[in-house]
C-alpha cells in the first residue's frame, strides 16, 4: 500500500515537472522564433525602403535629364541659324519666335549681343515669348534702361563659362509667377569671336507636380533644391523659393545631422543619412543632378518606415502570452485531472488530447486555402499533410512575391512536441527570410546557420526551396537533403540533385543554388517520405514505382493529392501509419497575354454537372461573355460531358473526366478526355429534325446540340483516353 | 429544380421552375411520369420560370408529347424565353408543340 501510494507521488510530480518544462521550452521557442523574424522583416524593411528612395531619385533624376535634354537640343540645333543672323540682325526676332512657336517646351527664347559687338546697335536683344493667356507668339525687346541684360546671371555665367549654363530657378513675375529656369549658351561668330548668348526659357510646373505627385510612402516628403540652396520643389508651398534650405530646416532636430545633410547635398553628392527629429528619426536619400546643380531628396520619417512592423510585432508578442496562458490553463487542467485518474491508460489518452493541441497549433501555421491565388490562371497549386497518429515536424509553405512563386517542403528529424516545435521554427525562418532574399541558395544558407547556432538538441531538417518566376517558368531551387521532387514534363522524372546537407548540421556547409525551366502545362511534385515510406501490414513500402504510377494520370492539383492520399490508404490497409505524409503539388501554366486557360477534373457521376456549370459560368464572367452565348456554350458542355460521365466508363466503375478551357479574344476551346472505352460521340447519326412527333426517337438530341452550338467538334483516340475538342468562334 | 403540378378537370398545368438540367431532369422525369397516363386531356407546360434547358429537359417534353399523339391529348409550352426558344429552334421542337 505504502509503495503504491509512493508511486502515484512520484507520477504527479514527474508530471508537474513535465509540464511546467513544456511551458518554459514553448515560451523560449515562441520567443526565439518572434525575435528572428522581427529581426529579419526589420532588416528587409530597411532595404526595401532604401530601393524604393534610390529609384524614386533615380526615377526623377532621369525625368530631369529628359526634360533637359530635349532643350539643350534645342538650342543646340538652332545655333548656325543664330550666326547667320549675326549679320541679318533685323531677322534675329524672327529666329527666336520660330524656337519658341516650333518647341511647346520652349516659353521664352532671345538672342542677346555681346555689347558693342555691333557698332550700330551696342545693346541689341529680341526676345520671343509665348503669351501665357492667348498662347501668341510675341516679341519684344530686352535691351531697355531698366533690365540691362548684359549683368544678368543668364548672361554673365554664359559667357564666364564659355558653355551651356542652367540659371538659378526664379518665379517669372510677368508670365503668371511660374516657377522657369533658362538655359544659355554663348555663340560664336565666323572668326569665332563670342557675338551673343542664345537662351530658352522653360516653366519647372511640372518639376513640382511630378516630384511632388511621387512618393514612396504617404507621409515621405519630396524636395529639390537649386545651387545655392533655394528650395525649389516642397510640400510647404511657403518654402517654395522663398527660403533656402538652410533656413527652413533650423528647427529640424539634429543641427548637426542637418548640416551635415546639406553639406553633402550642395557639393553634388548622393547617399543616406540618419537624422534624429523632433517627432521621430528620419532616413534622409538624396542625389544631384549635374547639370543644374540642383540636389534631390527625400526624407522618411522611421515611423513611416517601420510603423506596421511594430504594430505586428506587438500584435505577436499579444498572441504568444494568450498562447502560453492556454497552455498554462490547459496543463494547469491536465494536471488537476490527473490527480484524479488512477490508472495509467486514462493518463496516456490526456497525453494524446495536449498532443492534439499541438497538432492544431502547428497546423494553423501553414497555409490552407484552396486554391490559394484563386486570380491567377498561371498556377494551380495544392497542398496536403496527412497526419500520423504522432505529432510530427512536416512543414510547406508558399506565397507570391514580385511575381515570383516561393515554396518550400521540409520533414524535421523525430516525432512529437520536439520536432513540432522544430517545424514552427522552420516554417517562421523560411517566411521570414524569404520575404527579402531573392535565391534559394541564400535563403537555404541564411536558414541554415541559424538553426545551426541553436542547435543544441541536435535535430535536423531536411529541406527543399525553390522560387519559380511565374513570367518565363525558370526556376531556381536548392535542396537541403530532402527527396528529390518529382518533374512533370512530358514523361515523368525526378530533379536530379547536386549532394547537399540536411538543415541544422553544420553551421558554415555551403548550399548551391540550382536551375531548370519549366515550360507550359509541366508541374512539380514534391513530397516528405512519409508517402514513399508508407508501409503495409506486410511491412512492404509504398514506393516510388506506384507514386509515379497515380502521377501519370492527367489531373489538377487537388485531383493528384486526392488520389495520391486515396493510393496510399488502399495501400497500407489497417497497417498504423507512423509518419506524416504531405505533398505539395505545383501545376504551371506559362501565362500568354489575353489567354485565359481554366482545368477541372470530375468525377464520372451526373450530380458533377453543377461544378461544370460553375466552371462555364466562372468562365464567361471573366471574360465578359453574353448570356445567351455563356448559356449554349454551357448546354454544349453539359450535352458532351454528360455524354462522358454516362458512357465512358462501365457502370458502378468510378473514372475521371478532364476538362482543359482555353480562351482568347477569338475563340474559346474545350477538350473533354476519359480514359474509358473507345467511343466516337460525333459519329451518330443525326436527328431527323423536321420529322414529327411519333417518329422522332427519345434520343440522340445531346450530342447534336454540341454539333450545332460549336464551330467544331473532332474526337480523337489517343493512347487510352478518348479526347473530344470544342470550339467555339468569339468574333 | 421546382415543378409544380396543378390538374383542372382534363387539364394539367406543370409550372417548370429553375434549371433543368441532366441531373434535375432525373428527377423531374419521375415527377411528370404519371402524366403519361393521362396524356388525353391537355397538358399545359408553364415555362416562366424555366432559366434553363438541356437535351435530357426536352427529352421530357418529347416523352410527353409522345404520349399525347397516342392518346389524343395535347400538349402546350407557355412563356419560354429567348434562349430556350433558341433551342426549340436548333432540335425542330418548335414545330413539335403548340408553343405560347
Amino acid at each position: 500500500m505504502r509503495t503504491k501510494l509512493k508511486l502515484e507521488e512520484r507520477i504527479k510530480r514527474n508530471s508537474a515537472l513535465t509540464a511546467l518544462l513544456l511551458v518554459v521550452v514553448a515560451a523560449l521557442t515562441l520567443e526565439a522564433t518572434s525575435l528572428i523574424q522581427y529581426y529579419y522583416s526589420e532588416k528587409g524593411i530597411k532595404e526595401e525602403a532604401s530601393r524604393r528612395a534610390e529609384s524614386q531619385l533615380e526615377n526623377t533624376r532621369l525625368k530631369i535629364e529628359g526634360v533637359l535634354d530635349q532643350v539643350e537640343a534645342v538650342i543646340g540645333s538652332n545655333i548656325r541659324l543664330t550666326q547667320w543672323g549675326f549679320d541679318h540682325l533685323d531677322s534675329l526676332d524672327m529666329i527666336t519666335s520660330i524656337i519658341v512657336r516650333d518647341n511647346p517646351v520652349v516659353s521664352g527664347s532671345t538672342v542677346a549681343l555681346v555689347p558693342g559687338y555691333n557698332r550700330k546697335r551696342p545693346k541689341f536683344a529680341p526676345y520671343s515669348y509665348r503669351d501665357p493667356g492667348t498662347g501668341e507668339i510675341l516679341s519684344r525687346s530686352l535691351a531697355t534702361e531698366e533690365y540691362d541684360y548684359p549683368s544678368k546671371e543668364w548672361f554673365t555665367k554664359a559667357i564666364e563659362t564659355g558653355s551651356g549654363y542652367w540659371s538659378e530657378p526664379y518665379i517669372d513675375v510677368g508670365g503668371g509667377e511660374i516657377l522657369m529656369t533658362t538655359y544659355s549658351i554663348p555663340v560664336r561668330d565666323g572668326k569665332g569671336q563670342v557675338a551673343a548668348v542664345l537662351t530658352a526659357d522653360i516653366s519647372l510646373e511640372w518639376l513640382t507636380s511630378y516630384v511632388g505627385g511621387n512618393k514612396v510612402y504617404p507621409e515621405a516628403f519630396n524636395m529639390v533644391i537649386s545651387r545655392m540652396g533655394e528650395i525649389i520643389v516642397c510640400p510647404v508651398e511657403t518654402l517654395v523659393m522663398n527660403k533656402t534650405v538652410q533656413e527652413a530646416s533650423k528647427d529640424f532636430g539634429d543641427q548637426e545631422r542637418v548640416g551635415a545633410v546639406i553639406r553633402s547635398m550642395m557639393s553634388g553628392e548622393s547617399g543616406m543619412l540618419e537624422i534624429r527629429g523632433k517627432a521621430s528619426n528620419n532616413h534622409v536619400y538624396f542625389a544631384p543632378v549635374d547639370r543644374t546643380g540642383w540636389s534631390m531628396s527625400i526624407v522618411i520619417p522611421d515611423s513611416e518606415i517601420f510603423g506596421e512592423i511594430k504594430k505586428t510585432r506587438r500584435l505577436v508578442e499579444l498572441l504568444q502570452i494568450l498562447g502560453l496562458l492556454m497552455l498554462v490553463t490547459i496543463l494547469g487542467f491536465a494536471a488537476k485531472s490527473q490527480n484524479e485518474y488512477k490508472n495509467l491508460s486514462e493518463k496516456k489518452e490526456k497525453m494524446e488530447n495536449e498532443l492534439n493541441i499541438a497538432r492544431s497549433i502547428q497546423m494553423s501555421m501553414i497555409p490552407k486555402t484552396f486554391p490559394p491565388f484563386p486570380d491567377r490562371d498561371d498556377l494551380d497549386i495544392s497542398a496536403v499533410i496527412v497526419p500520423a497518429k504522432e505529432v510530427g515536424g512536416d512543414l510547406y509553405d508558399y506565397f507570391i512575391r514580385d511575381g515570383k512563386l516561393y515554396f518550400c517542403i521540409g520533414d524535421v528529424s523525430g516525432k512529437g512536441v520536439p520536432a513540432a516545435l522544430v517545424m514552427a521554427v522552420t516554417r517562421s525562418l523560411f517566411h521570414s527570410v524569404a520575404t527579402h532574399e531573392h535565391t534559394s541558395a541564400h535563403i537555404v544558407n541564411t536558414m541554415n546557420k541559424s538553426m545551426a547556432e541553436m542547435n543544441d538538441s541536435n535535430m535536423f531538417v531536411t529541406f527543399f526551396c525553390g522560387i519559380l518566376n511565374l513570367d518565363d517558368g525558370h526556376l531556381d531551387f536548392c535542396n537541403a537533403g530532402h527527396n528529390a521532387p518529382v518533374i512533370i514534363s512530358g514523361a515523368r522524372k525526378e530533379l536530379e540533385l547536386i549532394p547537399n546537407l540536411p538543415l541544422g548540421i553544420m553551421e558554415d556547409f555551403v548550399f548551391k543554388s540550382q536551375k531548370a525551366v519549366l515550360k507550359d502545362d509541366d508541374a512539380l511534385f514534391l513530397y516528405t517520405d512519409g508517402l514513399t515510406e508508407a508501409e503495409n501490414i506486410n511491412q512492404d513500402l509504398f514506393g516510388e514505382e506506384r507514386m509515379m504510377d497515380v502521377l501519370s494520370t492527367r489531373r489538377d492539383s487537388v485531383g493528384h493529392l486526392k488520389a495520391m492520399a486515396k493510393a496510399v490508404k488502399q495501400f497500407v490497409g489497417d497497417a498504423p501509419r507512423s509518419d506524416d505524409l504531405t505533398m505539395l503539388f505545383i501545376h504551371y501554366i506559362k501565362s500568354e497575354p489575353g489567354v485565359l486557360k481554366r482545368h477541372l477534373t470530375l468525377e464520372n457521376e451526373i450530380g458533377q454537372i453543377s461544378r461544370l456549370s460553375k466552371f462555364i459560368s466562372n468562365i464567361a464572367t471573366s471574360r465578359g461573355l453574353d448570356e445567351d452565348l455563356a448559356m449554349n456554350i454551357n448546354l454544349a458542355m453539359e450535352e458532351a460531358v454528360t455524354n462522358s460521365i454516362m458512357y465512358a466508363y462501365p457502370e458502378g466503375t468510378r473514372g475521371e473526366i478532364e476538362v482543359d478551357a482555353r480562351v482568347d479574344d477569338d475563340t474559346i476551346e474545350f477538350t473533354i478526355a476519359d480514359c474509358g472505352m473507345e467511343f466516337d460521340p460525333t459519329a451518330r447519326p443525326e436527328p431527323d429534325i423536321n420529322a414529327g412527333a411519333e417518329e422522332r426517337p427519345i434520343g440522340g438530341l445531346g450530342i447534336f446540340l454540341v454539333k450545332n452550338i460549336m464551330d467544331s467538334v473532332s474526337y480523337t483516340r489517343e493512347k487510352d483516353t478518348n479526347i473530344l475538342r470544342l470550339i467555339k468562334k468569339l468574333k | 429544380m421546382e415543378v409544380k403540378i396543378n390538374k383542372n378537370d382534363d387539364v394539367t398545368t406543370v409550372r417548370l421552375i429553375g434549371r433543368l438540367d441532366t441531373p434535375a431532369s432525373q428527377e423531374v422525369a419521375k415527377e411528370l411520369s404519371p402524366l403519361q397516363e393521362t396524356a388525353n386531356g391537355t397538358i399545359i407546360l408553364d415555362c416562366e420560370e424555366l432559366s434553363y434547358i438541356s437535351s435530357s429537359g426536352l427529352r421530357i417534353f418529347l416523352s410527353l408529347r409522345k404520349a399525347a399523339a397516342v392518346k389524343g391529348g395535347k400538349v402546350i409550352v407557355r412563356s419560354i424565353n429567348d434562349s430556350i426558344r433558341n433551342v426549340f429552334m436548333m432540335t425542330g421542337f418548335l414545330n413539335l408543340f403548340e408553343v405560347e
